[in-house]
């Protein structure tokens, strides 16, 4: 699984919630990935979700003795687990998938009418922004999820749909070798392409997360 | 595997655009020094927009000018496809009811271009501007105080009722802001308001999501009642 908050630019502790929403969410998806895949109410899950990753921020905001909005995150993230998946996505940002090599939209950004608009999992109406997609995992090789700083580069505005450059970071996480490392190429490769072209294209924060297999 | 990634591999996204309406009262009473005066002060405003380079990415402008009816100067444009040379007579009476909707309408269409073509904009800006007070069809005065209030309630619209001069109607002009005083100008120096409203165009096209547009009206100096 993988999840990705980008906090937001007015709060002031929002790198403290994001941190917290991508603990909390993989907590959360690792122990109830089986529920949340065979739940037949989706009001419910997404109250269940919700609530469950604002209770750890409330204990956060009562830590650093902040208000809970102080906190304000986005949250996306993909779980998978035999052969199914499932995507959450709370706000802004992209979460994209390779199917047969092409690279698609699972879940694009919620930016209600306005670009400075979005939806954080401590707005009050969260839960009815929230988006959940799940699947089966058939000729799927990746899944990428961006902030909205990086879906500047990444994600299409005008056609709603991925740069091509989606595809080759699910292919490169894809044939990466497994065994463990402690600075692997392909970090090396992804990091050198967020630095030179990604993070100089905005003035925004940029963030990107990736999961991939190989098909046998 | 060769990881090479070309720009043909990215995508370059239109800038997100900070739509600004322009409408400024036209009539008899606006000859001599205030019309010059503000025509120049539009013209710096262009140029100050030019010259800031988060602003001239974003902002598209748009002039309205009512005097007995209302109309278009000035379709929204970024500051490339201004025209610099607005020549305007004033004359006639001062239909502001009729320029407010007219500002409103241009802008609607504006919103709808943004949406079918997906460029992202910010809250749009509306600087209404008269000397005098307003004596068109009533019944447009009130469609456009409704128009603009339920946009302002439900922050769709940011507007800026500048009264100039002391003759300006400040209780007509408040009716559009009811939770903020109007601006009366000092005088007629419209050039520190222009300066002012092109970097709060640039300040609020580097607005992030969860941020109020930063508008810092105590930053303007040479107006009155703020």
């Amino acid at each position: 699984m993988v999840c990705l908050s980008d906090g937001a630019g007015s709060a002031t502790h929002s790198e403290f919630g994001a941190q917290a929403l991508v603990d909390t969410g993989c907590k959360l998806l690792s122990e109830r990935f089986g529920d949340f895949v065979s739940s037949d109410d989706g009001v419910a899950l997404k109250l269940e979700i919700v609530n469950y990753l604002l209770d750890r921020l409330h204990d956060v905001a009562e830590r650093r003795a902040v208000g809970i909005r102080d906190l304000a995150g986005t949250f996306l993230a993909v779980a998978t687990a035999g052969d199914q998946f499932l995507v959450l996505h709370v706000g802004d940002g992209v979460v994209g998938y390779v199917k047969d090599g092409i690279a698609r939209v699972a879940s694009g950004p919620d930016n209600s009418e306005f670009a400075n608009q979005t939806t954080f999992l401590t707005s009050e109406r969260s839960a009815v922004g929230m988006r959940i997609i799940r699947g089966g995992l058939d000729g799927i090789t990746g899944f990428i999820l961006m902030s909205d700083g990086t879906a500047n580069s990444l994600y299409n505005s005008r056609t709603k749909g991925l740069a091509p450059a989606c595809a080759k970071i699910v292919e490169l996480l894809a044939s990466a070798p497994t065994r463990q490392a402690k600075n692997p190429k392909h970090k090396k490769q992804l990091r050198r392409l967020v630095d030179t072209k990604i993070r100089v294209a905005t003035k925004d924060d940029c963030a990107i997360a990736v999961l991939a297999r190989k098909l046998a | 595997m060769t990881f090479d990634i070309r720009a043909a591999d990215l995508v370059e996204n239109p800038t997100p655009r900070v739509p600004v309406s322009l409408c400024i009262d036209t009539s008899g009473s606006m000859a001599g020094d205030k019309i010059r005066e503000l025509v120049e002060g539009i013209g710096l405003f262009y140029d100050a927009i030019d010259e800031d380079d988060d602003a001239h990415d974003s902002a598209e402008v748009s002039v309205v000018a009512f005097n007995t009816g209302a109309n278009l100067v000035q379709d929204f444009a970024s500051v490339e496809g201004l025209q610099r040379d607005i020549t305007i007579a004033p004359s006639g009476l001062t239909h502001l009811g009729e320029g407010v909707n007219l500002a409103l309408d241009t802008l609607e269409k504006r919103k709808s271009l943004y949406s079918d073509t997906g460029v992202l904009y910010f809250q749009p800006w509306l600087v209404l501007m008269t000397d005098g007070q307003p004596n068109g069809d009533k019944s447009e005065l009130e469609r456009a105080i409704q128009r603009v209030t339920r946009m302002v309630a439900s922050k769709k619209l940011t507007v800026f009722p500048i009264g100039i001069g002391s003759d300006a109607d400040l209780d007509v002009l408040g009716r559009f802001t009811p939770e903020k005083p109007p601006l009366r100008l000092k005088g007629i120096d419209f050039k520190e308001f222009f300066e002012w409203l092109s970097k709060s165009v640039s300040k609020v096209s580097q607005s992030m999501p969860g941020g109020e547009p930063p508008i810092d009206f105590g930053s303007i100096r040479g107006i009155e009642d703020l």
